[in-house]
Protein backbone atom coordinates (compact mmCIF):
# COMPACT_ATOMS: atom_id res chain seq x y z
CA UNK A 1 0.00 0.00 0.00
CA UNK A 2 1.21 3.28 -1.09
CA UNK A 3 1.98 5.83 1.46
CA UNK A 4 1.13 9.57 1.41
CA UNK A 5 4.62 10.90 0.71
CA UNK A 6 5.04 8.58 -2.60
CA UNK A 7 1.67 9.37 -3.39
CA UNK A 8 2.23 13.24 -3.44
CA UNK A 9 5.52 12.46 -5.12
CA UNK A 10 3.64 9.93 -7.63
CA UNK A 11 1.52 13.16 -8.36
CA UNK A 12 3.78 14.50 -10.91
CA UNK A 13 4.48 18.29 -10.13
CA UNK A 14 7.35 18.24 -8.07
CA UNK A 15 9.75 19.35 -11.13
CA UNK A 16 7.41 22.55 -11.26
CA UNK A 17 7.38 22.89 -7.90
CA UNK A 18 11.53 22.91 -7.91
CA UNK A 19 11.42 25.54 -10.50
CA UNK A 20 8.96 27.14 -8.36
CA UNK A 21 11.44 26.96 -5.49
CA UNK A 22 14.47 27.69 -7.39
CA UNK A 23 12.84 30.98 -8.72
CA UNK A 24 11.70 32.37 -5.20
CA UNK A 25 15.15 31.77 -3.50
CA UNK A 26 16.93 33.87 -6.08
CA UNK A 27 14.35 36.57 -6.52
CA UNK A 28 14.31 36.86 -2.64
CA UNK A 29 17.68 36.40 -1.74
CA UNK A 30 19.36 37.85 -4.61
CA UNK A 31 17.21 40.10 -6.35
CA UNK A 32 17.67 37.92 -9.65
CA UNK A 33 15.63 35.81 -11.67
CA UNK A 34 16.50 31.93 -12.39
CA UNK A 35 14.47 30.41 -14.78
CA UNK A 36 14.65 26.66 -16.23
CA UNK A 37 16.41 26.91 -19.38
CA UNK A 38 18.70 24.34 -22.01
CA UNK A 39 21.89 25.37 -20.23
CA UNK A 40 24.66 23.12 -20.17
CA UNK A 41 27.71 23.56 -17.71
CA UNK A 42 31.35 22.58 -18.77
CA UNK A 43 33.12 19.22 -17.77
CA UNK A 44 36.68 20.83 -17.83
CA UNK A 45 36.23 23.58 -15.89
CA UNK A 46 36.37 23.84 -12.34
CA UNK A 47 32.94 23.59 -10.94
CA UNK A 48 31.40 23.63 -7.31
CA UNK A 49 28.73 21.21 -6.43
CA UNK A 50 26.55 21.68 -3.15
CA UNK A 51 24.86 18.90 -1.44
CA UNK A 52 22.19 18.83 0.49
CA UNK A 53 20.62 15.34 2.40
CA UNK A 54 17.25 14.48 2.92
CA UNK A 55 16.56 11.85 5.94
CA UNK A 56 13.12 10.79 6.78
CA UNK A 57 9.83 10.69 4.93
CA UNK A 58 12.13 10.45 2.48
CA UNK A 59 15.81 9.83 1.71
CA UNK A 60 18.22 11.55 -0.65
CA UNK A 61 20.06 14.84 -1.66
CA UNK A 62 19.50 18.03 -3.48
CA UNK A 63 22.17 19.26 -5.43
CA UNK A 64 23.24 22.64 -6.89
CA UNK A 65 26.22 22.24 -9.72
CA UNK A 66 27.66 25.51 -11.32
CA UNK A 67 30.82 26.91 -12.66
CA UNK A 68 33.60 29.27 -10.49
CA UNK A 69 31.77 32.49 -12.47
CA UNK A 70 28.60 31.25 -11.10
CA UNK A 71 29.13 30.83 -7.73
CA UNK A 72 31.24 33.89 -7.43
CA UNK A 73 28.85 36.16 -8.89
CA UNK A 74 25.74 34.20 -6.79
CA UNK A 75 27.64 35.10 -3.87
CA UNK A 76 28.36 38.55 -4.82
CA UNK A 77 24.26 39.02 -5.15
CA UNK A 78 23.77 37.47 -1.80
CA UNK A 79 26.46 39.48 0.72
CA UNK A 80 26.87 42.95 -1.53
CA UNK A 81 30.49 42.39 -2.10
CA UNK A 82 32.41 41.19 -4.85
CA UNK A 83 34.59 37.85 -3.71
CA UNK A 84 38.14 37.09 -5.83
CA UNK A 85 38.17 33.70 -5.67
CA UNK A 86 36.23 30.60 -4.40
CA UNK A 87 36.63 31.37 -1.07
CA UNK A 88 35.02 30.05 2.17
CA UNK A 89 32.22 32.80 2.49
CA UNK A 90 31.40 31.45 -1.94
CA UNK A 91 31.23 28.09 -0.59
CA UNK A 92 28.74 28.98 2.44
CA UNK A 93 26.56 31.16 0.15
CA UNK A 94 26.37 28.32 -2.77
CA UNK A 95 25.65 25.63 -0.04
CA UNK A 96 23.03 28.11 1.97
CA UNK A 97 21.21 28.68 -1.63
CA UNK A 98 21.02 24.63 -1.89
CA UNK A 99 20.02 24.85 1.50
CA UNK A 100 17.24 27.06 1.19
CA UNK A 101 15.79 25.61 -2.11
CA UNK A 102 15.72 22.36 -1.14
CA UNK A 103 13.95 23.50 2.27
CA UNK A 104 11.15 25.21 -0.17
CA UNK A 105 10.93 22.21 -2.23
CA UNK A 106 9.84 19.85 0.40
CA UNK A 107 7.90 22.72 2.03
CA UNK A 108 5.46 22.71 -1.26
CA UNK A 109 4.48 18.73 -0.33
CA UNK A 110 3.00 18.89 3.51
CA UNK A 111 4.49 15.45 3.94
CA UNK A 112 7.92 16.20 3.48
CA UNK A 113 7.70 19.26 4.99
CA UNK A 114 7.03 18.06 8.29
CA UNK A 115 8.75 14.75 7.71
CA UNK A 116 11.58 15.05 5.51
CA UNK A 117 14.97 17.10 7.38
CA UNK A 118 17.87 18.26 6.12
CA UNK A 119 21.54 18.53 6.65
CA UNK A 120 23.44 21.07 6.66
CA UNK A 121 25.01 21.89 3.59
CA UNK A 122 28.35 19.92 1.79
CA UNK A 123 30.41 21.56 -0.82
CA UNK A 124 31.86 19.66 -3.21
CA UNK A 125 34.77 21.71 -6.26
CA UNK A 126 37.20 20.38 -8.96
CA UNK A 127 36.32 18.98 -12.31
CA UNK A 128 35.14 16.30 -14.53
CA UNK A 129 33.20 14.58 -11.99
CA UNK A 130 29.92 13.10 -11.43
CA UNK A 131 28.12 12.41 -8.19
CA UNK A 132 25.95 8.92 -7.56
CA UNK A 133 23.85 7.34 -5.68
CA UNK A 134 22.86 3.82 -5.87
CA UNK A 135 19.20 2.59 -7.50
CA UNK A 136 17.58 5.93 -6.69
CA UNK A 137 14.04 5.86 -6.64
CA UNK A 138 13.50 8.92 -9.07
CA UNK A 139 15.55 11.93 -9.54
CA UNK A 140 14.77 15.32 -10.97
CA UNK A 141 17.40 17.21 -12.96
CA UNK A 142 16.65 20.55 -14.08
CA UNK A 143 18.76 23.31 -15.59
CA UNK A 144 18.83 27.04 -15.21
CA UNK A 145 19.77 30.26 -16.36
CA UNK A 146 20.74 32.79 -13.92
CA UNK A 147 21.91 35.95 -15.66
CA UNK A 148 24.56 34.63 -18.29
CA UNK A 149 25.25 31.60 -16.24
CA UNK A 150 24.11 28.03 -15.95
CA UNK A 151 22.91 26.59 -12.87
CA UNK A 152 22.17 22.73 -12.70
CA UNK A 153 20.06 21.73 -9.59
CA UNK A 154 19.19 17.74 -8.69
CA UNK A 155 16.66 15.87 -6.43
CA UNK A 156 17.96 12.40 -5.90
CA UNK A 157 15.44 9.88 -4.03
CA UNK A 158 16.94 6.84 -2.77
CA UNK A 159 13.86 5.46 -0.66
CA UNK A 160 10.76 7.17 -0.39
CA UNK A 161 7.90 5.80 2.80
CA UNK B 1 13.65 53.06 21.11
CA UNK B 2 17.07 53.84 21.66
CA UNK B 3 19.97 51.59 19.63
CA UNK B 4 19.55 47.76 20.49
CA UNK B 5 22.01 44.88 20.62
CA UNK B 6 21.25 41.85 18.64
CA UNK B 7 22.42 38.41 18.88
CA UNK B 8 22.44 36.54 15.23
CA UNK B 9 22.89 32.98 15.44
CA UNK B 10 23.74 30.87 12.34
CA UNK B 11 26.20 27.97 11.39
CA UNK B 12 26.31 29.95 7.79
CA UNK B 13 28.16 33.39 8.01
CA UNK B 14 26.48 34.55 5.19
CA UNK B 15 23.03 34.29 6.42
CA UNK B 16 24.48 36.16 9.14
CA UNK B 17 25.16 39.27 6.99
CA UNK B 18 22.22 38.94 5.12
CA UNK B 19 19.77 39.01 8.42
CA UNK B 20 21.86 41.71 9.54
CA UNK B 21 21.48 43.42 6.31
CA UNK B 22 17.84 43.23 6.73
CA UNK B 23 17.19 43.86 10.68
CA UNK B 24 19.39 47.65 9.47
CA UNK B 25 16.45 47.57 6.22
CA UNK B 26 13.49 47.14 8.11
CA UNK B 27 14.52 50.02 10.05
CA UNK B 28 15.96 48.85 13.75
CA UNK B 29 19.13 50.79 14.93
CA UNK B 30 21.42 48.31 15.82
CA UNK B 31 24.44 49.24 18.24
CA UNK B 32 26.19 46.06 18.63
CA UNK B 33 25.23 43.01 16.73
CA UNK B 34 27.18 39.34 18.25
CA UNK B 35 27.49 36.60 15.92
CA UNK B 36 27.22 33.02 17.32
CA UNK B 37 27.12 29.77 14.33
CA UNK B 38 26.05 27.39 17.04
CA UNK B 39 23.62 27.14 20.29
CA UNK B 40 26.68 26.55 22.42
CA UNK B 41 28.30 29.15 21.16
CA UNK B 42 25.54 31.54 21.27
CA UNK B 43 24.54 30.65 25.14
CA UNK B 44 27.89 31.84 25.62
CA UNK B 45 27.31 35.36 24.66
CA UNK B 46 24.05 35.21 26.40
CA UNK B 47 26.21 34.79 29.09
CA UNK B 48 28.56 38.11 29.02
CA UNK B 49 26.29 40.63 26.90
CA UNK B 50 23.50 42.17 27.15
CA UNK B 51 20.81 42.00 24.04
CA UNK B 52 17.29 42.88 23.26
CA UNK B 53 16.88 40.21 20.47
CA UNK B 54 18.11 37.01 19.60
CA UNK B 55 17.41 35.53 15.65
CA UNK B 56 18.70 32.00 15.09
CA UNK B 57 18.20 29.50 12.82
CA UNK B 58 17.40 26.30 13.81
CA UNK B 59 19.63 23.57 11.52
CA UNK B 60 22.84 24.26 13.06
CA UNK B 61 25.78 21.36 13.98
CA UNK B 62 26.68 20.85 17.68
CA UNK B 63 23.49 22.34 19.20
CA UNK B 64 20.71 22.96 17.29
CA UNK B 65 18.38 26.37 17.44
CA UNK B 66 15.97 24.53 19.13
CA UNK B 67 18.16 23.07 21.65
CA UNK B 68 19.88 26.25 21.80
CA UNK B 69 16.41 27.68 22.68
CA UNK B 70 15.57 25.83 25.40
CA UNK B 71 19.10 25.87 27.22
CA UNK B 72 18.69 29.86 26.90
CA UNK B 73 15.15 29.29 28.77
CA UNK B 74 16.16 26.61 31.45
CA UNK B 75 19.04 28.69 32.31
CA UNK B 76 17.35 31.83 32.26
CA UNK B 77 19.72 33.81 29.81
CA UNK B 78 18.09 36.97 28.76
CA UNK B 79 14.62 35.96 29.97
CA UNK B 80 13.09 38.98 28.72
CA UNK B 81 14.46 38.91 25.63
CA UNK B 82 12.39 37.97 21.98
CA UNK B 83 13.32 35.05 20.14
CA UNK B 84 12.90 34.68 16.29
CA UNK B 85 13.78 31.78 14.28
CA UNK B 86 14.63 32.19 10.97
CA UNK B 87 14.98 28.26 9.09
CA UNK B 88 14.31 27.13 6.07
CA UNK B 89 11.93 24.33 7.80
CA UNK B 90 8.98 26.17 7.36
CA UNK B 91 6.09 23.30 8.44
CA UNK B 92 3.79 23.75 11.15
CA UNK B 93 5.01 21.12 13.09
CA UNK B 94 8.34 22.75 13.31
CA UNK B 95 6.48 26.64 14.42
CA UNK B 96 4.76 24.96 16.87
CA UNK B 97 8.02 22.85 18.42
CA UNK B 98 9.66 26.50 18.13
CA UNK B 99 6.83 28.67 20.00
CA UNK B 100 6.60 25.78 22.72
CA UNK B 101 10.93 26.03 23.05
CA UNK B 102 10.14 29.60 23.99
CA UNK B 103 10.53 31.12 20.45
CA UNK B 104 8.05 34.60 19.92
CA UNK B 105 8.12 34.78 15.97
CA UNK B 106 9.41 32.73 12.95
CA UNK B 107 10.71 33.44 9.52
CA UNK B 108 11.06 31.24 6.74
CA UNK B 109 14.28 31.22 4.35
CA UNK B 110 14.05 32.66 1.93
CA UNK B 111 12.37 35.57 3.35
CA UNK B 112 11.93 39.52 2.42
CA UNK B 113 13.31 42.67 4.35
CA UNK B 114 9.73 43.24 5.10
CA UNK B 115 8.75 40.06 6.55
CA UNK B 116 11.44 40.41 9.19
CA UNK B 117 10.22 43.80 9.42
CA UNK B 118 6.74 42.49 10.31
CA UNK B 119 7.36 39.65 12.59
CA UNK B 120 10.54 41.58 14.86
CA UNK B 121 9.21 45.18 14.96
CA UNK B 122 6.63 43.84 16.96
CA UNK B 123 8.43 42.23 19.42
CA UNK B 124 9.97 45.53 20.17
CA UNK B 125 7.54 47.37 20.41
CA UNK B 126 8.39 49.20 17.65
CA UNK B 127 5.52 48.09 14.95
Amino acid sequence: MSTPARELLQEGAHAQDLDSAVEEVFRLMMGAACTAADARLSDDKETITAVIGLAGAMSGACTLRCGLDTALRMAECMVGTSPAELDDMVKDAIGEVCNMIAGAWKGKHPVLASGCMLSTPAVVTGTNYRLHMQQPEFRIDRSYKFEDHAVHISIVCESIQ
Amino acid sequence: MSNINALIVDDSSVMRKIVERALRQAGLSLDKVYEASSGAEALEVLKSEQVQLVLSDINMPMMDGLEFLRQMRAQELAPDVPVVMITTEGSEEHVKAAIAAGAQGYIRKPFTPEQVKDRVLPLLDLA
